[in-house]
């Protein structure tokens, strides 16, 4: 009884063998030829372009605004949309973006969760003639353009913003960094050292948010200012983070400046509350129409686009000038700038 | 005689939809999807959906065997994030076939480890794997520095990715290979009969001559195992191993996949065909709504209610047979 199962089984290892072997060494062939580059379909009809978004999740603003621009673009352009939501799921997200190649869209934007697995479910999207634009966050691999703020320039304002308040660089500044691999948003960090060194100052704590959130942000202020006691401002690089540190320093009772970056509501109401000093705001609007602009670019007026990075401008919110930016935000999207009430 | 008769039909009613009521379930979410969307009966959605359900479908073999002992594991999440971490690290230094068999053997040891943990020191399996979900979790972290392991080697993408002859997703002759070992494991050898045993009575088992411990850190071995599998074919999808976002909420997906399949949690009775059927309802449920641009919060809430509904006919079938109150 047990040799036959031993033979049963050596049969289907052997057979698995010979057959995972004929196909991947098959499959390298097929690859070699194939080569670099991609072949684009182009369209003289608007009606006949669809476009897939797959959307990191509905979940915040940013990305409802983001989404917003896609979908107006669309509308704008004459094309047909479809929209699926990762669900803040790597694994969902390839599955979707396959699903959009499965239903033979014409180009795709997306907003990945995890920027690092997004390789080859592009390359697969790329290789069935589908170019494909990441709007924000990152990629990994090529892609035919990614849209992404100009987040050193974000870093460099920040810096500048508390030189004006400060205008001492003797005392000193610190940063709520983020994860490594966020490789697009530590370029913040980088941008705001930059121009602090530039300015003189000295960056006496520079720490990794390990927990994405405000209670992060709030932990993390805490580790500053035990780090530097006498710390004058603090820049955080993304906007929860920024409004838990800026919670920390109220409890704690110090009067530190603090500078967020994103423009989520929950920033401008803190600006509103004197809680937050100012923010950086990033365009999501504006990188979702621009992505599906760039796709019409590709497809209809065969524009060549191959890893291209598009710079996207931010702004610096303050008391001034928050009001005026929340009733643009509020006119381009219909979401408005502070949280629901 | 008339009471006969309706009592016969129950039970073949019962018999009827113990065999086809979940494939049928499932039929009828194609042919729904299907009729809503014509990109969802397409080949390539199809396969490709076969494909994906491979990384819920493989580790669920592992839990079917788990739950059919009375035991469960929720640090299959953690524990999937770990062995991609340190199998794809291991890559540049060992090569992708090397690296692939370490994972394996990794995870089978880490599932050998929760295993003695439940057996040995007594400890429940609840509380053994979910301090193991926090601490395989944190190895991960601590391991990568929170940083991604990218992953270019061929053989391992492969893995994931392949095409048997262009056409055939790999990891479903992975998913047919590991459960038809899996099959002959349970129904035609002594050791699934002793699993079988070991869940329905473990103190009738002992008394039988069955060493109980032993078959227990085996089940949890093998789930080790099949989590291995499972970690390279997902790290494959996603071109690298990712210590906080992969693995998230997996155990939950595997064990409703498993339960959902018929599987009893009170152990002794279970079905790998049922599992199989049940990732399969997962996954085309996901992505037929997602087809169809339903809220994703509303899609949250349909799986639930389906699976709620599927739960509640396997417990009319157990009616059916006469085995228990609806």
């Amino acid at each position: 009884m047990k040799i036959r199962y031993l033979k049963i089984a050596f049969v289907a290892v052997v057979l698995l063998t010979l057959i995972f072997s004929a196909s991947f060494f098959g499959c390298k062939k097929e690859e070699a030829a194939a080569g670099g580059g991609m072949q684009v379909k182009t369209y003289t009809n608007a009606a006949d372009i669809t476009i897939g978004f797959s959307l990191w999740t509905m979940q915040f603003t940013f990305f409802q605004n983001l989404e917003k621009g896609v979908k107006d673009a669309c509308a704008d352009f004459g094309f047909k949309y479809i929209m699926i939501d990762q669900n803040s799921d790597a694994t969902k997200m390839v599955q979707d973006m396959n699903a959009l190649v499965g239903q033979k869209v014409s180009g795709i934007v997306s907003t990945p969760v995890d920027p690092g697995a997004i390789g080859p479910a592009v390359e697969n999207a790329r290789n069935n003639g589908i170019p494909v634009v990441c709007a924000d966050i990152g990629k990994s691999g090529p892609v035919n353009a990614l849209l992404i703020s100009d987040n050193f320039k974000g870093g460099q304002l920040a810096a500048e913003f508390l030189d004006g308040k400060i205008k001492d660089p003797a005392k000193q500044l610190a940063v709520g960094n983020c994860l490594p691999q966020w490789t697009y948003a530590r370029q913040r960090g980088e941008g705001f050292l930059s121009k602090a060194l530039e300015l003189t100052y000295n960056v006496g704590a520079n720490i990794i948010v390990q927990n994405p959130s405000a209670e992060g942000g709030y932990d993390t202020m805490q580790q500053i200012l035990s780090a530097v006691p006498d710390v004058s401002g603090v820049f955080f690089v993304s906007g929860r983070e920024a409004v838990g540190a800026a919670q920390a320093i109220q409890a704690a009772g110090k009067d530190i400046w603090v500078v967020g970056y994103n423009g989520d509501p929950e920033e401008f109401q803190a600006i509103k509350d004197g809680i937050l000093d100012a923010t950086i705001l990033q365009e999501p609007y504006y990188i979702g129409y621009r992505s599906v602009e760039i796709l019409k670019e590709i497809l209809m007026d065969g524009k060549f686009y191959e890893n291209v990075e598009v710079p996207v401008d931010v702004k610096l919110v303050t008391p001034e000038n928050m009001d005026q930016i929340a009733a643009d935000i509020l006119e381009k999207t219909g979401n408005s700038a502070f949280p629901a009430e | 005689m008339d009471e006969m008769k309706f009592k016969r039909t129950k039970q073949n009613l019962g018999a009827f939809w113990g065999n086809f009521g979940l494939p049928l379930i499932f039929i009828i979410i194609v042919i729904v999807f299907s009729a809503a969307n014509p990109s969802f009966a397409t080949s390539y959605n199809l396969l490709s959906n076969l494909g994906f359900a491979s990384y819920v479908g493989i580790a669920a073999i592992g839990m079917t065997f788990v739950i059919m002992t009375r035991n469960f594991d929720i640090s299959i999440g953690s524990m999937l994030a770990l062995v991609a971490v340190l199998g794809s690290s291991f890559i540049p230094r060992i090569g992708g076939v090397l690296g692939v068999i370490s994972t394996i053997l990794i995870s089978c040891f880490l599932g050998f480890v929760n295993g003695i943990f439940v057996t040995k020191l007594r400890i429940p399996a609840f509380i053994t794997t979910l301090g193991m979900l926090f601490i395989f979790r944190s190895l991960a972290y601590i391991y990568t520095n929170n940083v991604p392991v990218y992953i270019s080697d061929r053989f391992w993408l492969y893995i994931g990715n392949g095409k048997l002859f262009g056409v055939l997703p790999f990891p479903i002759l992975l998913m047919a290979v590991c459960y038809g070992a899996a099959y002959l494991l349970l129904r035609n050898s002594p050791v699934g009969r002793y699993i079988i045993a070991v869940g329905t009575n473990s103190r009738a088992a002992a008394l039988s001559g069955i060493n109980v411990d032993n078959i227990k850190i085996l089940v949890f071995t093998l789930l080790g195992f099949f989590v291995g599998v499972a970690s390279i074919v997902n790290s494959a999808n996603l071109g690298a191993a990712n210590p906080g976002l992969m693995g998230q909420n997996y155990e939950f997906q595997v064990i409703t996949a498993v339960v959902l399949g018929g599987t009893a949690l009170s152990g002794g009775n279970g079905s790998l065909g049922g599992s199989l059927v049940a990732a399969l309802i997962v996954t085309f449920l996901g992505n037929g709504m997602g087809l169809m641009q339903v809220n994703s919060y509303w899609q949250l809430v349909a799986t639930g209610l389906v699976m709620i509904f599927a739960v509640s006919l396997n417990k009319l079938k157990f009616y059916l047979l006469g085995q228990g109150e609806f």
